[in-house]
């Protein structure tokens, strides 16, 4: 077991986490030069072209270190998004050690600091890595000062590199040898193996990603889900290198791969623990925390004859996204579709794109929603994500809304902005540190509602691009929601139907309606667009309809170019959303619905 | 009314020779010399021997339409020829069919205008676009406004059934009453037809490349709009009701006859560089449409190798053809026939848009109307005439399948 390093790599989005672990990775051989691709670790397209890891990936790296000994490096991937800390804990679980990325020129940001304190949670020991020290605009003098002030890690033992150069490589493999703990566990005692990531294969089914704390395990063995309570019988077992490579039998220590014969991911609870069937264990490993979605949305296709597709889509998605849930839903404007539960923005955003770039689906997605929690009159209880289902106002006692705790940093000069954004938002208990010179942390208590609204794109916008933001839930707080709903000649378009804090429905549905009437064309009649509570109409727009478009000229050889016009034009028009008689383009649901304010433009 | 309709064909014979090339003017055009045009005169000859052979249709021509281009660009001798070779090879109504002709203003004289009557052309159609000297150079036509003028006196002095003056409006920068003025212009001088077009730029012209380069531009829908409607109120209230959207007429007898045919289906033979030709469905074959090739030297070429100069067809079935009826009716004041649609195409237009129907009639930009038979009419109203296009479009033309 001395030989086994188990480590992930931690960062803030973009300090180059994936970079570097590609740098690794090539640098033990594990992958022929002329195969590399950049970030071999991010599979998806999605990934590679935003630059993040959205599902996290494992490899298993052979490295002789100056010792002359060979380790067994188990390169942990982490996803780097605050909406995957579930998965991110898991992953952490299964390491001793951690490198923490620090850009040179950015210096610690809050993720920074969000994902040491969860490394520290888990007893990780942490190497400081600083990146990207080739860039012109690098400070490591004041980066060093900042892991020592903001972080409290030895600046000295921080190792500095450029992954991008291939810079500090060899003495970042030597540090992970020398500074890491080995892991440790008893290979002969009852089998306990955490399950902290699982991956679909279209051959195999599900790839149960382990690092055992216990015990041995060789093919053949039935093996026990301890929290889904579910036994299936091993076909095989082996390291995750960049392929898959089986092996007789992997134990205590280890980090790798599970065949069990499983169809699919559905059941398996990222979490759960792995024991022999015969010879259980008694305790699982700790920690074990089920996935909650936060937000949801509906997503509906453009064309409604793809509800067959997106159904089919949502299944195979689901089978290597097992935080995705999803239920059948319907809406009188844009027909059948599903509910579904993300666990942040983030997680949304990746589904969507998925959905529409690996399944060429055209969608619209409801404005997204939290959950509320709503006592009745009658003091029942009701938990609502879906404003469809809102319950009449006079029926609801109390309603309850979740909560964030945000922690923003930001350079001192924004700080009057960030906090005012924060009490626009609705922030309670707004606290400010000073981390060192000119930078300062902000933490407040937010509706998570209020979030999911433009927050991190306004905070974004504010801090220049300096301010960064991280966030975990809290508690449901009492609130003082309303349902506005949005009308289109009279006719409500349920999709756009949304839960509001009172004091912000107003405004919110105003800028929905100036919206969708900057997005709808004109038409042949006049279309009134309006913003409701209830009966009661707050907000009004108008469109005013078309006074001319006939083409002066028709004859002869005119007469077969404006019928194929027109024909395209109804072509056109399948793409569009008939309610209360106009047609509205999904180029407005979308304007309508996206969450980044442009309404300066 | 729609059984009056003649459902003779008419033909019609492009003649592509301009003195000029008009900056607006997306139609097939060119300009050549005399021997070129005797020339052109000698191929369209060709042309229509080979097209009677090939023409099914046995009903007599009841119209003839030299259109272009310039039509009194090509010498009356020439323009005989053509005629008679039609006359020869073609079924004829009698009484001779009415032949229409365009001119252009300043080839109208009186002893040119003797040569197109000895002709049989019996409506004049002149090229005038404008009275005021400002907006005809701008437009480029190498006539004067006091030209324009002479060209009408002369051409009704001449004795021809109808005079028609084309004007076009829109011009960038014409206030309204610059516009009034020149209907009032035209009307003073009393013709019997007029046709108003929007100045609307195709990419493929002078003023299209202008437009790109972001120097012209069309009116603002706005304008576009208002100058429109002031166009049909002004003419109304002066005796002069529009039938189509663009076209007058002082009385009925004076709308274009040979026109009507492309907004009704009625067949029609096109003959000459660009022309377009109809043939309406058999019990074997579905309607048919096909059209020339649109430059003369290529249409010009392929006479001489002794082949049609067709450049493509389409057959139209019963929903091509429903597409064409709503878009071209809902063009005429007369409006779609809604029986005539569902007999021939087996469409119900009101059964399969009642809600947009009702919609639209409350919006005031159609009306439902009953004629004396008992047929009903889907007839637009002024501010329905002013977006047919987008009219068009709203309807749902559910067929049988």
């Amino acid at each position: 077991m001395d030989h086994i390093r188990n480590f992930c790599i931690i960062a803030h989005i973009d300090h180059g986490k994936s970079t570097l672990a590609d740098r690794l990775i090539q640098r033990c051989g594990a992958v022929e030069d002329r195969e590399f691709r950049d970030q071999i670790l991010d599979s998806m397209d999605l990934e590679r072209e935003r630059g993040i890891t959205i599902k996290a990936n494992t490899v298993t790296l052979p490295y002789t270190a100056r010792d002359g000994r060979t380790y067994e490096l188990n390169l942990i991937d982490t996803p780097g998004h605050v909406d995957f800390s579930h998965e991110v804990r898991r992953s952490l679980m299964s390491c001793e050690g951690a490198l923490l990325v620090v850009d040179a020129s950015q210096g610690v940001e809050a993720q920074t600091v969000a994902n040491l304190y969860l490394a520290m949670e888990f007893g990780l020991t942490i190497v400081p890595v600083i990146n990207k020290i080739d860039l012109p605009s690098a400070d490591i003098d004041r980066v060093m000062e900042e892991i020592d002030r903001d972080l409290g890690l030895d600046p000295f033992e921080s190792v500095q590199v450029s992954a991008k150069m291939g810079t500090g490589i060899d003495d970042l493999l030597e540090a992970i040898v020398a500074k890491l703990p080995p892991p440790k566990g008893d290979p002969q005692a009852p089998l306990r193996a955490l399950l902290f990531d699982a991956q679909y294969d279209s051959y195999r089914g599900a790839v149960l990603l382990v690092r055992f704390f216990d015990g041995t395990l060789k093919a053949g063995t039935r093996v026990r889900l301890m929290h889904s309570d579910a036994e299936h019988k091993v076909e095989e077992v082996g390291c995750q290198r960049l392929k898959r490579v089986p092996v007789p039998e992997l134990s205590a220590g280890e980090v790798g791969y599970v065949l069990a014969g499983m169809k699919s991911l559905a059941g398996l609870a990222i979490g759960d623990t792995l024991t022999e069937a015969e010879r259980p264990a008694a305790e699982p490993v700790a920690g074990y925390r089920e996935a909650k979605p936060v937000v949801f949305s509906s997503i509906y296709p453009m064309a409604t004859d793809d509800y067959e597709n997106l159904t089919k889509a949502l299944e195979k998605l689901k089978l290597n996204d097992a935080s995705l849930i999803y239920e059948k839903d319907s809406s009188a404007a844009l027909g059948f579709g599903f509910r579904c539960g993300f666990l942040g923005l983030l997680h949304l955003d990746v589904v969507q794109e998925r959905l529409e770039r690996e399944y060429d689906l055209s969608l619209i997605l409801s404005a997204p929603s939290v959950r509320y929690r709503i006592v009745r009159n009658d003091d029942s209880e009701v938990w609502i994500d879906n404003p469809s289902f809102y319950p009449d106002p006079a029926s609801i006692k109390e309603a309850y809304e979740p909560y964030i705790k945000a922690t923003i940093m930001t350079p001192e000069r924004y700080l009057g902005t960030v906090m005012e954004l924060c009490r626009e938002r609705r922030g309670v208990e707004t606290t400010y540190n000073y981390l060192a010179a000119g930078r300062m942390e902000v933490v407040s208590q937010l509706p998570l509602a209020e979030v999911l609204f433009d927050f991190y794109d306004r905070l974004k916008s504010i801090t220049q691009g300096y301010g960064s933001f991280d966030y975990e839930l809290l508690d449901y707080r009492l609130g003082d929601m309303v349902k506005v709903d949005i009308l289109v000649n009279g006719e409500k378009v349920d999709a756009l139907s949304q839960l509001v804090h009172r004091e912000f429905a107003r405004p919110r549905a105003l800028r929905y309606c100036e919206r969708l009437a900057r997005k709808i064309p004109r038409q042949q009649f006049k279309i009134a667009i309006q913003g409701a509570i209830g009966g009661q109409i707050i907000a009004r727009t108008t469109i005013n309809p078309f006074r001319k478009d006939v083409t002066a000229k028709c004859y002869g050889g005119d007469i077969t170019r404006k019928r194929k016009l027109l024909e395209k034009q109804k072509e056109g028009k399948k793409k569009m959303k008939m309610v209360g008689a106009v047609e509205i383009p999904q180029a407005a649901f979308v304007a309508v619905l996206r969450t980044e304010d442009e309404d300066e433009e | 009314m729609r059984d009056a309709r003649s459902s003779a064909p008419g033909l019609y014979l492009h003649i592509p020779f301009c003195s000029a090339i008009c900056p607006y003017c997306d139609f097939s055009v060119m300009r050549a010399a005399s021997p070129a045009r005797q020339r052109f005169a000698s191929r369209l000859v060709a042309e229509v021997s080979l097209a009677a052979s090939a023409w099914r249709d046995p009903r007599p021509f009841d119209t003839v339409y030299f259109g272009g281009g310039t039509p009194s660009q090509l010498p009356a001798e020439d323009l005989a020829r053509v005629l008679d070779a039609c006359r020869t090879h073609l079924p004829f109504a009698t009484p001779a069919p009415w032949v229409f002709l365009e001119a252009n203003p300043e080839d109208v004289t009186p002893e040119a205008c003797a040569a197109w009557r000895g002709l049989g052309v019996r409506t004049l159609s002149l090229g005038v676009q404008s009275f005021a000297d400002e907006a005809l150079r701008f437009l480029g036509r190498r006539h004067t406004g006091r030209q324009a003028r002479g060209a009408v006196e002369t051409a009704l002095a001449a004795g021809f059934d109808t005079v028609s003056i084309d004007l076009i409006f829109g011009l960038r920068g014409q206030a309204a009453e610059d516009w009034q003025l020149e209907l009032a212009t035209a009307i003073s001088l009393e013709p019997q037809h007029l046709s108003c077009y929007q100045l609307t730029i195709h990419p493929q012209t002078r003023f299209g490349v202008q437009a790109k380069h972001g120097q012209l531009s069309e009116l603002p829908e706005d304008d576009q709009a208002n100058l429109f409607e002031l166009t049909h109120r002004f003419l109304a209230d002066a005796g002069w009701p529009a039938y189509e959207v663009s076209n007058f007429a002082r009385g009925p007898a004076h709308q274009s006859r040979h026109n009507r045919k492309y907004w009704d289906h009625t067949p029609y033979l096109g003959l000459g560089p660009s022309a377009h030709s109809l043939a309406a469905a058999e019990a074997s074959s579905p309607a048919r449409r096909w059209w020339n090739e649109r430059g003369t030297p290529r249409w010009e070429r392929r006479l001489a190798a002794g082949e049609r100069p067709i450049e493509a067809q389409e057959l139209l079935g019963p929903k091509d053809l429903a597409a064409e009826a709503l878009l071209l009716g809902l063009r005429t004041t007369a409006g779609i026939d809604l029986e005539g649609l569902r007999a021939r195409y087996g469409v119900d237009l009101l059964a399969a848009n009642d809600t947009l129907v009702a919609r639209l009639v409350d919006e005031g930009r159609i009306v439902v109307r009953a004629d004396a038979e008992g047929g009903r009419w889907l007839v637009p109203t002024l501010s329905g005439l002013a977006v047919a296009d987008g009219l068009a479009a709203a309807f749902d033309l559910s067929l049988p399948n």
